[in-house]
C-alpha cells in the first residue's frame, strides 16, 4: 500500500471476469474508489487489464446497486418489494430454511453460487450444492477425465515452448482468454502459423493465417478425417503412441475391454497385454523388454483381439477426406493440408475451448481433438508440470468440519425441482449466480421450476433476473468491499493474490461471508461455525496444502505470490497412459472418440421447421450477465444483436438493423439483427449475458434446451449444449 | 534536441478489445465518448469483417489525436485556442475555445470531440498530465494487446523509436501532410486503413 497525496493506492485482484484474476491497483480517495489500473507481476506476461475492469467504478457506484434487504410483496417476478431490516431478512431466511429442512430433509435446501463462502454453510447443513460448471463448461472436463484422468488437461495440448502451429478449435482466445492469447501471439511473432476453426469469424480468427469455417458440432469428424490422412500416410508418432498411450494394448473383440494377463492365465495379474512382435506372442507390457505391435488383429486365449490403435485407425478409416468433408463442410484439400501440417509443423498447439464443448456431444469433439494431438505426437508432457496450479487450493478449507455438501449437476436440478427426482429441492439460494438468466430452457426455469420452489433467496449486487423472482433479496458487496484470498483462476497463472478490503461496503450491503455466519448461527449451528474473512485467510494459509508452501500473509500483503509448481508424472488414468480408448465409455458406444451428429443440427428432421443453428457466444464486452448494465460498455455494445449472414437474411426478407424474432418450440428472443459477413450461413448467434429486459421480448436462453447427456453424467456431469440448438428467424411484425 | 512525444501502434497486435477507449474515459473523466476510437477495418459494423464469407478479413485501427507536426486544427482555429507544446503535444486551451468547431472540419482524422455541455472542443492530450509526472499515456499502459509503444520520437533509446527502426511503420493519411506523431505498424497483410 502506498500513499500519494490523499489518494491511497491498494493492490487487489479483479473479480469481474471469471477464469482470470488480473492484478489491479485500486486508487481510493476519501474512502471512494476513483480509479483502477493494471498491477505488475513478477512475470510480466500476467500484467493485464481489460475494458471491463476499467469500468470498476461504474460497477461499484452503479445507481442500481441493491442498497438494503428486500422482501417480496407481490407475485414472484412482479417487482413489488418492501424494504426490510437485516435482522428481519436474516430471521425470515433462517426460520424458513429451518422449517423446510425439518420437513423435507437437509438436501431440500440448495445453493447455486459464484461466491465460495456459502460452501461452508451448505456443508454444515449437509445441503445441496448445485455445481455451476454444467452450464457450459462440463464437457471438456468430462473428456479430459476420460483421456488424461484429470478434468483440466488443457496444458497437455497447448505446447508452451515454440509451437510451429497453433490451432484454435472453437476458441476465441483474443476476446476471452487473455493469457492464452499472449502465448499464441508470442508464438505467432516467432513464426508459428495460426489456424482458427470456427463457425464465426472472431477477433482471434482475424489474426489467423488460415480461417476454417466448420459446420457447428462436427469437430470430431474433422479430427477423425485428419487422423485418417495421417494414418494412411504412416505419419503418426509411433514412439509417442507406444510409450504414452493405450495404443499398443490389446482390446478383446468380445467385450471391448482391455485384455489382461488374468484373461490368459486365470489368477494372474491385471496387467495390460500387448502383442510382442519379437516373440510373436502376447505379453504383459513392461517398459522396455518387449516390442509391442501397434497394429493388427491377434487371437489370444481364444478371443480375437485388436490393438487399441488398430481400433482407432479402423474408426478413422470411416472418415476418408470425402466423408469428412461432407460432414464438416470443409473442403477436402483444407483437411488434407491441416493433417499434413499437424505433423510437419510440430510441435502443434491445439487450443480446445468453449465452442468445442458446447454441443451435445462436445465431450467427444474434445476427445477427438485430444486424440489427434496424441497420435501426431503433439502432447506436451513437460509443460504440464509448469502451469497446472489452478485447482491446488485446498477445497477442504471452505468446508465446515468434516461435513460435505451434496453436489448436484445443474441440469439434474431441473428434475429435482420439478419432479422431486432423485429428491426434491424446495429452497434455492442464488449467491452471485444469475440462474434465471444463465441456465438453458429459460421458459421451463421460469414457468416450471420457479413456481415449484417454496423459497428463493438471492444475494447479489443488483436486482438481477434471478433476484426478481426471489422471496428475499440481500444486498452484497463488490470485490472491492471485502477481504478474500484468491487462488490463481487461470490455468496458466501461478499466482495467489490477496483481495483486501479496499473500500467500506456501500449502503447496507454486507459481504457474503457475514451473511453465511449470521444465517448459520440463526439456524442453530455450533458456536465455532462463524468464520471471519481474516480467519478464513489464515485457515487457507495454514492448511498444510503443498500449494501454500512458503506463502504467508505478510508476503501476500506485498503482492502476488507464486505457488510452487505442481508436477503430474504421466497420466492419472486407470492405465497410467493417455486413454484415447476408454473401457468405461464402452457401454455408451463411446470407447473411442466417435463422431455423433449434433442433437439439433441442420441435418436433423426438425431442421425443416427450424433450419438455423443457434449459438450464444461470449464477448469482450461483459462476463456472463455481469456488466450488461454498465453504461461505458453499453456505449460500445448497446443492445443484444442477432448475428446473421447476408444470405440467410436475404432469404427471409430481413435487412440489417431490422427487429427480428428468433424462435423455436421452447421460446423466442426479439431483438435487432446484425447482418454481416462474420458468421457462417446457416448459423445465428446472440451474445450471451444480456438481461431479460434488454430484449424486446424473450431472451437468448429461451431458445436452448437442457437435455442431459448420459455419458457425460456417468463420467462427471452433463453439460448444457448451448451451441446445439435449432431456431428459425423472422422479421418482427 | 527538443522532445517529440508520440505513439506507435502495432495493428497486427491490436485485437480490438476497446480497452484504450475505456481507459481514456476513466483517465480523463469522460462520462460520454472517448478521445480514442477503435475502427473496425472490414465490414459495415464494429467487429465485422469485409469480403464474402468465408473469404473475409478484418483488423482494428485505434485512432486518436495524431499530435501532428503541422496540425490543420491549429490553423483552422480562429481564436488560437489550439496550440502546440514544445514537446510536440497539441492541446486545446479550453478557456479560449468558444465551441465554433472549425477545427472539427479541419482535422482529417475525426478525433476532436465537441462537448456540448461545456460548449468547447476537447481531445486527446497524449495524457500530458501523466507525461509531466514521468508516466506513460493511460491507454498505452492499459493496452490489453500490448500493441502500443510510447516515447520521445527524437530519442533513439525510446521504445517507440526502437520499434519504428526495426519494423515497417507508416502514417495515417500521409497525403494530408500533417506529419503525425502517431505511427502504425501495419498488419501482416501490410494494411493500415
Amino acid at each position: 500500500m502506498t500513499e500519494s497525496g490523499e489518494t491511497k493506492v491498494i493492490r487487489t485482484a479483479c473479480g469481474i471476469v471469471d477464469g482470470v484474476r488480473c492484478g489491479i491497483l485500486a486508487h481510493v480517495k476519501n474512502g471512494m474508489l476513483v480509479k483502477v489500473e493494471p498491477a505488475e507481476f513478477p512475470d510480466p506476461r500476467f500484467r493485464h487489464i481489460c475494458a471491463r475492469a476499467l469500468c470498476s467504478t461504474q460497477l461499484v457506484y452503479h445507481p442500481d446497486r441493491l442498497k438494503y434487504p428486500l422482501k417480496r410483496m407481490g407475485k414472484r417476478g412482479e417487482g413489488k418489494w418492501q424494504r426490510i431490516s437485516w435482522d428481519e431478512a436474516l430471521d425470515t431466511i433462517a426460520s424458513k430454511l429451518t422449517e423446510i429442512r425439518k420437513k423435507n430433509g437437509p438436501e431440500s435446501l440448495a445453493w447455486a453460487i459464484e461466491v465460495m463462502a456459502y460452501i461452508r454453510l451448505a456443508s454444515a447443513l449437509e445441503a445441496t450444492m448445485i455445481n455451476p460448471i454444467g452450464f457450459g463448461d462440463a464437457a471438456g472436463p468430462c473428456a479430459d477425465e476420460v483421456t488424461f484422468g484429470t478434468q483440466y488437461g488443457h496444458l497437455y495440448t497447448m505446447d508452451l515452448k515454440n509451437p510451429g502451429m497453433c490451432v484454435l478449435w472453437g476458441a476465441n482466445q483474443a476476446e476471452t482468454r487473455p493469457y492464452y492469447w499472449r502465448r499464441i501471439r508470442d508464438a505467432k511473432e516467432r513464426g508459428a502459423k495460426l489456424v482458427a476453426i470456427d463457425p464465426r469469424f472472431t477477433s482471434s480468427a482475424s489474426k489467423a493465417d488460415q480461417y476454417i469455417s466448420i459446420r457447428p458440432g462436427t469437430d470430431a469428424a474433422l479430427a477423425l478425417g485428419i487422423m485418417n490422412v495421417i494414418f494412411e500416410r504412416g505419419l503418426q508418432d509411433k514412439t509417442f503412441i507406444t510409450q504414452h498411450t493405450v495404443g499398443p494394448f490389446l482390446v478383446r473383440g468380445d467385450n471391448g475391454l482391455f485384455l489382461r494377463e488374468r484373461d490368459i492365465v486365470p489368477g494372474d495379474s491385471d496387467n495390460y497385454v500387448i502383442w510382442d512382435t519379437e516373440t510373436k506372442r502376447p505379453a504383459a507390457y513392461t517398459q522396455g523388454g518387449t516390442r509391442p505391435a501397434l497394429e493388427g488383429t491377434y487371437k489370444v486365449a481364444g478371443v480375437e483381439c485388436k490393438t487399441a490403435f488398430q481400433l482407432l485407425a479402423d474408426l478413422a478409416r470411416q472418415y476418408p477426406l470425402k466423408t469428412a468433408s461432407e460432414i464438416t463442410e470443409i473442403p477436402a484439400k483444407t483437411i488434407e493440408k491441416l493433417a499434413v501440417e499437424y505433423v510437419t509443423r510440430k510441435p502443434v498447439a491445439s487450443y480446445r475451448s468453449m465452442g468445442l464443448q458446447r454441443t451435445f456431444h462436445g465431450d467427444l469433439s474434445w476427445r477427438a481433438v485430444t486424440t489427434l494431438a496424441a497420435i501426431s505426437g503433439n502432447i506436451n508432457l513437460e509443460g504440464y508440470s509448469e502451469g497446472y496450479r489452478r485447482f491446488l487450493f485446498d477445497g477442504g478449507t471452505m468446508l465446515y468440519g468434516d461435513r460435505f455438501p451434496r453436489p448436484m449437476p445443474i441440469l439434474k436440478a431441473y428434475a429435482s425441482i420439478m419432479d422431486g427426482q432423485p429428491y426434491a429441492i424446495k429452497a434455492l439460494w442464488l449467491a452471485g449466480h444469475n440462474f434465471m438468466n444463465q441456465v438453458p430452457d429459460n421458459n421451463v426455469v421460469l414457468k416450471k421450476l420457479v413456481p415449484r420452489l417454496e423459497f428463493i433467496v438471492v444475494s447479489d449486487i443488483f436486482m438481477t433476473d434471478s433476484a426478481r423472482y426471489a422471496d428475499v433479496v440481500l444486498p452484497t458487496c463488490t470485490f472491492f468491499e471485502y477481504l478474500d484470498m484468491l487462488p490463481p483462476l487461470d490455468i496458466l497463472s501461478p499466482y495467489v493474490q490477496l483481495q483486501p478490503k479496499v473500500i467500506e461496503p456501500l449502503y447496507e450491503s454486507r459481504p457474503d461471508r457475514d451473511i453465511v455466519n449470521e444465517i448459520g448461527l440463526r439456524m442453530g449451528l455450533p458456536k465455532d461455525f462463524p468464520l471471519s474473512a481474516e480467519e478464513y485467510v489464515k485457515r487457507v494459509l495454514s492448511s498444510g496444502h503443498p500449494s501454500m508452501e512458503g506463502i504467508t500473509l505478510e508476503k501476500l500483503q506485498k503482492g502476488p505470490v507464486e505457488t510452487p509448481p505442481y508436477t503430474i508424472t504421466g497420466f492419472n488414468t486407470m492405465s497410467g497412459r493417455l486413454e484415447f480408448y476408454s473401457e468405461r465409455m464402452k457401454e455408451y458406444g463411446q470407447e473411442l472418440p466417435v463422431y455423433l451428429e449434433p442433437l439439433e443440427s441442420a441435418r436433423r428432421p426438425q431442421a425443416k421447421k427450424y433450419p438455423l443453428s443457434y449459438i450464444s457466444t461470449h464477448t469482450k464486452y461483459g462476463n456472463h450477465s455481469l456488466m450488461a448494465n454498465i453504461a461505458w460498455l453499453r456505449e460500445l455494445n448497446a443492445e443484444p444483436l442477432l448475428e446473421m449472414s447476408p444470405r440467410d437474411a436475404e432469404a427471409r426478407g430481413i435487412a440489417d438493423g431490422d427487429m427480428v424474432v428468433a424462435f423455436n418450440d421452447r421460446g423466442k428472443a426479439k431483438l435487432k439483427v446484425k447482418v454481416h459477413e462474420g458468421i457462417r450461413p446457416g448459423v445465428v448467434n446472440i451474445n450471451e449475458g444480456w438481461w431479460h429486459h434488454q430484449f424486446a421480448e424473450g431472451s437468448y436462453q429461451e431458445l436452448t434446451h437442457a437435455t442431459i447427456n448420459p455419458a457425460q453424467l456417468a463420467v462427471f456431469e452433463p453439460n448444457s449444449a448451448m451451441y446445439d440448438n435449432l431456431v428459425e428467424v423472422r422479421k418482427a411484425d | 534536441m527538443a522532445k517529440r512525444y508520440g505513439l506507435v501502434i502495432d495493428l497486427e497486435r491490436c485485437i480490438g478489445c476497446n480497452t484504450c477507449i475505456v481507459a481514456c474515459k476513466l483517465e480523463n473523466g469522460l462520462e460520454k465518448g472517448s478521445w480514442i476510437r477503435v475502427d473496425t477495418i472490414g465490414g459495415n459494423h464494429r467487429d465485422s469483417p469485409g469480403g464474402k464469407y468465408p473469404n473475409v478479413s478484418m483488423h482494428f485501427l485505434p485512432v486518436l489525436c495524431m499530435h501532428c507536426d503541422k496540425p490543420p486544427c491549429l490553423d483552422a482555429c480562429p481564436l488560437e485556442a489550439i496550440f502546440k507544446r514544445t514537446d510536440g503535444i497539441v492541446m486545446v486551451d479550453e478557456k479560449k475555445c468558444d465551441g465554433c468547431q472549425a477545427c472539427l472540419q479541419a482535422c482529417p482524422y475525426g478525433v476532436l470531440v465537441y462537448d456540448a455541455k461545456k460548449n468547447i472542443v476537447r481531445k486527446c492530450t497524449l495524457c500530458a498530465h501523466r507525461i509531466e509526472k514521468g508516466l506513460e499515456p493511460f491507454c498505452k499502459i492499459c493496452c490489453e494487446a500490448e500493441a502500443m509503444y510510447f516515447g520521445d520520437l527524437n530519442d533513439p533509446s525510446s521504445s517507440a523509436v526502437k520499434v519504428i527502426t526495426t519494423r515497417k511503420s507508416a502514417l495515417l493519411k500521409p497525403e494530408a501532410g500533417t506529419k503525425p506523431a502517431v505511427r502504425y505498424c501495419p498488419t501482416r497483410q501490410g494494411r493500415i486503413e
